[in-house]
């Protein structure tokens, strides 16, 4: 491995014409590589998934013009055979300790809680409508509740999962950034 | 070549217990299948929903505390997941007329709605989805539903000669660590009362309302609770009859009752009844 390499701006460019002659898919692409590499390094305990997925994209940009000559099939599959290496010297390497549970502080508490009423307050009224019935029901009824909002908005069932979800990402992405700022 | 995956092994690769052959296969498609990837994550949240609402097994709860909740990303989405659910209980319960215990409703007297309205969800408890023309139909149905039940709730007093009620304090949600087990009370025995010690940091309410649920069906409210001192906390204690509760998962919503306007949701609190 080059210890000392760096991703330059032209190494970047570089990895983002590999992935896909587009520029804005390439854009894409990156994001959501990183994202699963992040994902399967946390799936192995990883404390530090996020860095070494950052590691996995630069080795595989340092060495692509040795890539390029050789490689053919999904570019996103390389990545995993050099995300196992990159795990296999984290193992040999002394972990880091995974970060305490955070302490609950009830004035953060309060404030998120504000911000979260905030962040449902400006979904759309199909969105909340969505959010409320769908998280909202619990015990023996939530199966039937959600089969009936799937038929209600008709959808299939794990389309509806998938929907309730992104609004839920969303709502969270939002609380975040109204917490920030109200800390600001 | 993708892999037959069934949501048991994802739940199982989300909790470390998925054996290395199926693990490898399953980290291969997270990259290349986007579905995959996706089902994965809606996994996740699910996990974590079954984690907050007590619904993951011993074992299954043991590994997401020492495998799962290993990053701080994944804390981060259990915070927002209590959060969350916090926001959602302090919301109108929906559920279907089967779902009513028969005490709250008397159907030879009323047509049973098709969604029951908790009384004294008013104000921000009600905005959102629910601000139809037919939850205002409904409201007015529970709230004769209501009147006909506390006109017939003997099975729910409180027993005045009954012994010192047994006292427990509930923590509420909102001050609950991320690791604190379930809170648990002993069903009491014929006759005897529980005084359930209710802590509040927001002391700023002359009076609160209490509505008690089990696994999400109303039992009973209670008016004019007030806030005394309890050791170096405040409480606001309830005094509850013994025969309501019985074993099973419970919820207390408090609400603060405001000098004008609507009532304010203070907390919740969940709290388990076990076997005598």
């Amino acid at each position: 491995m080059k210890h000392d390499w760096f991703l330059s701006q032209e190494a970047f460019d570089d990895l983002l014409d590999w992935l896909d002659q587009d520029r804005e898919q390439a854009g894409v692409k990156y994001e959501e590589i990183r994202r699963r590499l992040i994902k399967i390094f946390t799936g192995r305990a990883c404390v530090e998934a996020e860095d070494l997925a950052d590691e996995t994209i630069n080795r595989v940009t340092s060495r692509l013009s040795e890539i390029k000559k050789g490689f053919t099939g999904d570019r996103a599959r390389y990545f995993f055979g050099v995300a196992n290496k990159v795990y296999m010297e984290y193992m040999r390497r002394k972990q880091p300790q995974p970060p305490p549970p955070s302490t609950t502080d009830s004035y953060q508490v309060e404030l998120e809680y504000r911000c979260l009423e905030h962040c449902i307050e400006s979904l759309s009224e199909e969105n909340r409508y969505l959010l409320l019935k769908y998280y909202g029901a619990e015990g023996r009824s939530k199966v039937d509740q959600r089969k009936q909002l799937a038929e209600e908005l008709g959808v299939a069932p794990n389309a509806l999962r998938i929907r309730a979800y992104r609004i839920r990402l969303g709502l969270q992405e939002c609380v975040e950034k109204c917490t920030e700022r109200s800390e600001a | 070549m993708t892999p037959k995956l069934d949501k048991q092994e994802m739940r199982n690769y989300l909790l470390g217990s998925l054996e290395a052959e199926r693990r490898a296969a399953l980290e291969e498609s997270i990259l290349c299948d986007p579905g995959i990837y996706e089902e994965l994550v809606v996994v996740e949240e699910e996990l974590i929903d079954e984690y907050i609402t007590n619904n993951l097994s011993p074992s299954e709860r043991q590994q997401f505390e020492t495998h799962f909740l290993i990053t701080a990303e994944r804390q981060k989405k259990l915070r927002f997941g209590r959060l969350l659910r916090r926001y959602l209980d302090s919301q109108p319960v929906f559920v279907s007329p089967d779902d009513i215990p028969a005490p709250v409703v008397r159907q030879d007297k009323i047509d049973a709605p098709a969604t029951k309205f908790f009384s004294f969800a008013t104000g921000s408890f009600a905005r959102g989805a629910t601000l139809t023309v037919s939850s205002a139909v409904v409201v007015i149905l529970v709230i004769l539903t209501l009147v006909c039940w506390r006109a017939n709730r003997k099975p729910d007093t409180v027993q005045e000669n009954s012994p010192n009620p047994i006292p427990y304090t509930l923590t509420p949600a909102s001050l609950r660590s991320e690791d604190a087990g379930t809170q648990r009370v002993k069903a009491p025995p014929k006759g005897v009362n529980v005084r359930l010690n209710l802590e509040v940091t927001n002391t700023n309410f002359r009076n609160y309302r209490a509505g008690l649920f089990r696994e999400k069906n109303f039992v009973q409210t209670a008016d004019e609770l007030k806030a005394e001192p309890n050791g170096e906390q405040r409480v606001v204690p309830w005094t509850i009859a013994g025969e309501v509760l019985s074993p099973g998962d419970y919820q207390i919503k408090l609400s603060g009752v405001a000098e004008s306007g609507p009532d304010a949701f203070v907390d919740n609190y969940s709290f388990r009844v076990t076997k005598k």
